[in-house]
């Protein structure tokens, strides 16, 4: 996808989005509801045409082939499986529409039903299943269609979040296993992250970021990206002096804290993202007799534990601080019973983990806007 | 603190399908109930039934120590917040907010200033002159709770009220919410599906399947010590494996041994000898060794925080681990030793319909 | 099935498929919007014989008399719809009880009856029996007027009900829910949030009620010559049908001047009635906390439903269902050809007429439902509605100046009949098809064209499916409303003998019991019919 622009009426659905998805690979288009993902899907199977740009299949054009031979198939969270037909025929609708011989036919479908676990309801009506086992019957009817590229419209969203859990992995194995390039898009980065080859961070029409899970996440392009995937402690300070293990960066209130080396240059404002999974805790040393005087490091902050939060496999706690107003990070559980309410802690982190953005042009908050 | 609100025995039934059956709870003064559970488990029924929505078939609901159970929902004095929001969409937002007041034929000046109040309180104020359609999905939310409670109820019932929203969103609203309702000590009880936001915000969880209450507790408590299979598998992740009790020690320590005949160390049960089992334990608390039970390394996923092992073992199970992200990973294909913290492997007595059957959640 | 082959691969291309939607649309605009309005240029090239009769101020008396007559009898008739039908079809939507079904099909009813023959019911129901009729009556009414307005209310109450009941289908009832949890009492929840909502819904039942009440002609001529009226009191429609009787050089201006002064009054009032609708501002801010109790719990809502059932039962159904009563009375001799031959016309009329408007009120319809939006999509909205508005008799009778040209006699007449037929069940096909595609979500077409279906493929494997009991029954609806329709076939030509003309003689030469067993048999028939509709919905239902 080259520069395809979109609008309808005032908005721009598309705004020069450009894309290259490898073959086979399993790419993620990641961004909040109203970013244009839908319509990044329906200009590549041809249900939307765009305004401007151009989609290109293995090089060639795409603006003059119609819906029906360009290959790709749909999936969607409305699933869309035909009411009056039954889960074989719904499986059989696309080898059947194509003419296909009829023996292939029904040796294809059976083994996509069996694929997908619904042998057992091949008779029922759509109406009859439950949702999981709706969006099990689309991926087969996709899947028998012999389409190269699959296209998953927020697949999981309708679906419990358990249920999520465990579609998961059954979707992307079977679309790798049939060997399909598959263009998924989402809200959720935990989706995004479990399930993709690739990250691509979508926003008003157009890509921001595209890399690794890991790219993605350790390294963000923006501000917005660094808050998105994966919770991030954001916070504004000025530029300071830079050596081999990174750059300083002084907070209003004068605090110096440490992030990874920049091209923004010193005495210049600027963002400074820390995941809250980085960002690190510890008791305030008490002064004892052998070291009466014990000495901050440089990179620490004081702040006062005002919330714990018990999530499972992970805590969640919450400071505020004079440097910053609300700090928080994220520990794994063993850590609960070492912190209490009203405790005063350091904060730090990796000069490494931090990362300096130049302050966005659109403002801080509506650059880190989540809807 | 007292009880504010009690259910006794509440039943509800539809022709011959019961929704919920025989369903006693007691709420306390200011708590943050969610009311968590599989689609279809009856628990958005439990609050219809407290708010009047619903007639229950059989039991009663007190409030207050009051039997409220043929109260119109009109006198209920009971906050509701809908799945698909509800905000009125021919008002704009001060006189959605403002909507209590207004049918309680309150003075216009009082009307005003609740709609004010409330409206500031959720940070959308500056907005009052909008119309739900112009907000978005997080937005609508947020007034649609501003609305309720301006009814001044003490009483707030959310009816899986993130669910239509991003998963983005959803996290920054939940603590949000959360932080409201506690700062002006209202009672709430939160209906959901999903484990996350359950642990994240609740004072207590109670996990509902198939129209009863299947266990309660604080998340730590369920996290921790879940008393069945299905709450185990539920609420955060779990590896499950089938074996059978082999010894157990004077205190009560475990051990068993699974499928292929190796040997593992589990916590205090009240299991026997030779009974049929099932142990969980959790992905953080595997961890490779030198030694122990042997498990091939199927994938490794980045997930953020975490590198996510998912391995098959010599016993056929399936069990995923995690690694920090500073450490190295192994490679897929690999030969890995995989040891249990001892503690936080839970016993569980294996059911009889199967494995399966115990944690199917449609 | 090659062809079909060859026509599935010609509608991928997108050339195509717009100049076969462009052929309905010249089809339509043709053979029906023009026609119809044709009588209003008319106007100016016979304006000798218009001025003649607009000078004539005995006739213009008589003109405006009729006009509003038809007007205010309408608007009457259907504020009466709106107050009963609004309880009606809250009991529809929002209640359930044992015996909805029932309800249900009652509530179609009085669709099955042909004018025609209600007019005769109404009267020998309400009024008091003219000599020859054998039938006792309850003697309440005796002016004509009033008798109208009953005889009216029976066939639009109906449309009413059924354009409420879809507009409060689509209103969230979370609405009202969460009104009550905030405190207000369910009769406050319905004044200050549902009923504002819910004046689209009115806006489309008015206006079907008023142009149906407008357009009637059969019923109201034979309840007026049944009470020996239908020279002194006269309708637009009757006027006009009242005309055509008379020497052609004589009645043309009158028919001019009536037939063109309702066709844009009819069509003003379209516009008008959006706006106005949109304006009106009902009482919303002030609340009555007690009252709003007092009506919303106990007594009070039970009471209004036994009102709006009794409604049903005493005003609707009874008084039409009162002709049955003639079958206690000896048959005497019944000219069987004659009512053989009519009811074949009528059925072949009826039959054409509705499979022209499945051919090409299709693309049309689903053109108009999946552009909703767009300036294109609403003109030709307004535009189907405009043969729905006109009042049938004058429709017929610019029908009948438009084609005159072509000769008078023997099949042209059939056909021009005809298509006066096709004009005003048009739109009821198309609105018919429009509102089943457009509950229908456009994903599972994209999905099928993803699949590799071409466009033509996706609609008849697809979306036909789907819709298909739809258009049946929206078909024998209009086939129904065929089989009941007098006026248009009287203006067009004197030549052809549907039923209903045949019953309206009948009744003119004074034999009443030949023409109460006729309608009788031509209400069985329709029922039929009607039943049928309901079989094929419900199996439909089942699978979509």
């Amino acid at each position: 996808m080259k520069d395809l622009i979109k609008s309808y009426g005032d908005t721009k659905a598309a705004d020069g989005l450009s894309l290259t998805v490898k073959d086979g690979e399993y790419i993620c288009i990641l961004g909040p509801t109203g970013a244009g993902k839908t319509t990044c899907l329906r200009m590549i199977c041809g249900l939307t045409k765009q305004d401007s740009g151009e989609i290109t299949f293995d090089g060639k054009p795409m603006d003059k082939v119609p819906i029906s031979e360009r290959r790709t198939t749909m999936l969607s969270q409305v699933y869309s499986l035909f009411p009056p037909m039954t889960v074989y025929e719904n499986v059989m609708f696309s080898p059947s529409i194509k003419d296909w011989p009829e023996e292939e036919s029904k040796q294809l479908v059976k083994s996509m039903i069996k694929m997908v676990h619904m042998d057992q309801k091949v008779q029922q009506y759509p109406h009859e299943l439950s949702g999981g086992q709706q969006q099990r019957t689309a991926l087969a009817r996709a899947l028998a269609s012999d389409s190269k590229v699959l296209l998953l419209d927020e697949p999981l969203r309708a679906l419990d979040a358990r249920l999520r859990l465990e579609l998961r992995k059954e979707l992307k194995s079977m679309a790798k296993e049939m060997g399909l390039t598959s263009i998924h898009v989402t809200h959720d980065q935990d989706e995004a992250l479990e399930m993709a080859d690739r990250i691509a961070i979508i926003r008003q029409g157009r890509i921001v970021q595209i890399g690794t899970p890991m790219e993605v996440f350790q390294n963000p392009a923006t501000p917005f990206v660094a808050n998105f995937v994966g919770r991030s402690n954001i916070f504004v300070g000025k530029v300071g002096t830079s050596d081999e293990t990174g750059t300083e960066v002084i907070l209003p209130d004068g605090t110096k804290v440490r992030s990874r080396h920049t091209d923004l240059s010193e005495g210049e404002d600027a963002v400074v993202a820390v995941k809250i999974g980085s960002t690190r805790i510890e008791h305030i040393p008490v002064p004892t007799e052998e070291v009466p005087d014990p000495l901050m490091p440089e990179g620490y902050f004081e702040a006062v534990i005002e919330r714990i939060l018990y999530e499972g496999a992970t805590i969640t706690v919450e400071m505020s601080s004079s440097a910053i107003e609300l700090v928080t990070c994220k520990l794994p559980n063993r850590k609960f019973d070492d912190f209490s309410v009203g405790d005063r802690v350091m904060v730090s982190w990796a000069p490494d983990k931090a990362t300096l953005f130049r302050i966005p042009e659109c403002g801080i908050v509506e650059e880190l806007r989540l809807d | 603190m007292a009880t504010k609100i009690e259910l006794d025995g509440i039943s509800m039934k539809f022709g011959d399908f019961y929704a919920v059956r025989n369903i006693s709870l007691k709420v306390e003064e200011g708590e943050y109930i969610t009311i968590l559970g599989p689609s279809g488990c009856g628990k958005t029924t439990l609050i219809k039934v407290i708010a009047g929505i619903w007639r229950p078939t059989e039991g009663r609901v007190l409030v207050d120590g009051q039997d409220v159970t043929d109260v119109p929902i009109e006198d209920r004095d009971t906050g509701y917040v809908f799945q698909n929001i509800a905000l009125f969409p021919n008002m704009d937002l001060m006189e959605n907010v403002g909507y209590s007041p207004r049918v309680k034929d309150m003075p216009k000046d009082v009307t005003e200033s609740v709609s004010t109040e409330y409206l500031e309180l959720v940070k959308m104020l500056d907005r009052a002159g909008m119309f739900p359609g112009e907000l978005s999905g997080g937005e609508q939310q947020k007034v649609a709770i501003a609305r309720a409670l301006a009814s001044g109820s003490k009483m707030l019932m959310l009816d899986e009220p993130l669910s239509a929203l991003d998963a983005r969103v959803r996290v920054e609203l939940r603590y949000d919410i959360r932080r409201l309702v506690k700062k002006l000590g209202i009672t709430v009880l939160h209906v959901t599906h999903d484990q996350e936001e359950a642990m994240s915000v609740s004072d207590r969880i109670v996990l509902m399947r198939a129209g009863g209450i299947h266990e309660s507790g604080s998340p730590l408590e369920m996290y921790r010590e879940p008393k069945s299979i299905f709450a185990a598998y539920f609420i955060g992740e779990t590896n499950l494996l089938e074996c059978t009790v082999t010894d157990k020690s004077r205190t009560g320590k475990t051990t068993v041994r699974l499928r292929g005949g190796k040997s593992v160390k589990a916590a205090r049960s009240e299991l026997e000898e030779g009974d049929a089992a099932v142990i969980s334990v959790r992905p953080e608390r595997v961890y490779t060794a030198t030694e122990g039970l042997k498990a091939k390394v199927l994938s490794v996923v980045f997930m953020g925080t975490y590198w996510r092992v998912r391995t098959v073992t010599e016993t056929k199970d399936y069990v995923d681990y995690n690694i920090s992200t500073d450490k190295v990973t192994p490679e897929i294909g690999s030969k890995v030793y995989l040891v249990f913290n001892k503690k936080a492997t839970k016993v569980f007595k294996r059911p009889e319909k199967g494995l399966a059957e115990a944690i199917r959640l449609e | 099935m090659s062809l079909f082959k060859k026509i599935n691969a010609i509608s991928d291309n997108d050339k195509v498929r717009k100049a076969w939607f462009g052929l309905a649309v010249a089809v339509f605009v043709c053979l029906i919007i023009v026609p119809s309005i044709f009588v209003v240029t008319k106007l100016l090239t016979e304006w000798g014989v218009v001025s003649d009769t607009l000078g004539n101020s005995e006739i213009m008396s008589l003109i405006y008399g009729a006009v509003g007559n038809s007007f205010s009898i309408a608007f009457i008739v259907t504020i009466i719809d709106i107050i009963v039908g609004i309880p009606m079809a809250w009991i529809f939507v929002r209640k359930n009880f044992k015996g909805k079904k029932y309800l249900d099909t009652l509530m179609d009813m009085p669709l099955a009856f042909p004018t025609a023959v209600l007019g005769i019911s109404v009267v020998i129901f309400w009024g008091v029996p003219a000599d020859g009729v054998t039938i006792p009556g309850l003697g309440l009414v005796v002016s004509p007027y009033m008798m109208m307005i009953m005889l009216h209310i029976i066939f639009t109450y109906p449309y009413m009900v059924r354009s409420l009941s879809a507009i409060l289908e689509q209103i969230e009832p979370n609405y009202e829910t969460a009104a009550m949890t905030l405190g207000a009492s369910r009769f406050t929840a319905v004044r200050t949030i549902t009923l504002p909502l819910f004046r689209a819904g009115l806006v489309t039942g008015f206006i079907l009620c008023f142009a149906r009440s407008l357009s009637e002609t059969g019923g109201t001529y034979i309840a007026l010559t049944l009470m020996g009226d239908e020279t002194t009191f006269f309708t637009g429609p009757t006027f006009i049908a009242f005309m055509k009787e008379m020497d052609p050089s004589v009645a043309l201006g009158p028919m001019i001047v009536i037939s063109v002064i309702m066709i844009v009054l009819a069509l003003i009032l379209l516009l008008l009635v959006k706006r106005i609708m949109i304006r009106i501002k009902l009482p919303v801010i002030k609340v009555w906390p007690s009252i709003g109790r007092k009506l919303s719990n106990g007594i009070a809502p039970k009471l209004k439903d036994i009102v709006s059932i009794g409604f049903l039962m005493l005003v609707v159904l009874l008084p039409a269902f009162y002709i049955f009563a003639y079958l206690t009375q000896p048959i005497l001799n019944i000219d069987y050809g004659q009512l053989l031959s009519s009811t074949g016309m009528s059925f072949l009329v009826a039959g054409v007429a509705v499979v022209f408007d499945i051919i090409f009120g299709i693309p049309v319809a689903l053109y108009i439902a999946r552009h909703r939006h767009t300036k294109m999509g609403q003109l030709l909205d307004n535009l189907v509605n405009i043969p729905l508005i006109i009042p049938t008799t004058a429709l017929g009778f610019s029908l009948a100046l438009f084609w005159g040209s072509l000769g008078t006699g023997g099949i042209i007449s059939v056909i021009l009949v005809i298509l006066g037929h096709i004009s005003f069940t048009y739109p009821l096909v198309v609105r018919n098809i429009t509102g089943a595609v457009e509950e229908v979500d456009p994903s599972y077409e994209e999905v099928a064209m993803t699949l590799g279906a071409k466009p033509l493929q996706a609609f008849s494997k697809v979306l036909m499916p789907i819709i298909k009991s739809s258009i049946i029954a929206g078909a024998i609806l209009a086939f129904t409303r065929s089989l009941g329709e007098t006026g248009a076939t009287i203006a067009i030509t004197s030549d052809v003998n549907t039923v209903p003309v045949y019953i309206t003689e009948l009744i003119s030469s004074g034999s009443y019991s030949e023409a109460a067993i006729c309608s009788i048999i031509l209400i069985l028939i329709c029922f039929v019919f009607m039943f049928a509709v309901r079989a094929v919905t419900h199996r439909g239902d089942k699978s979509a």
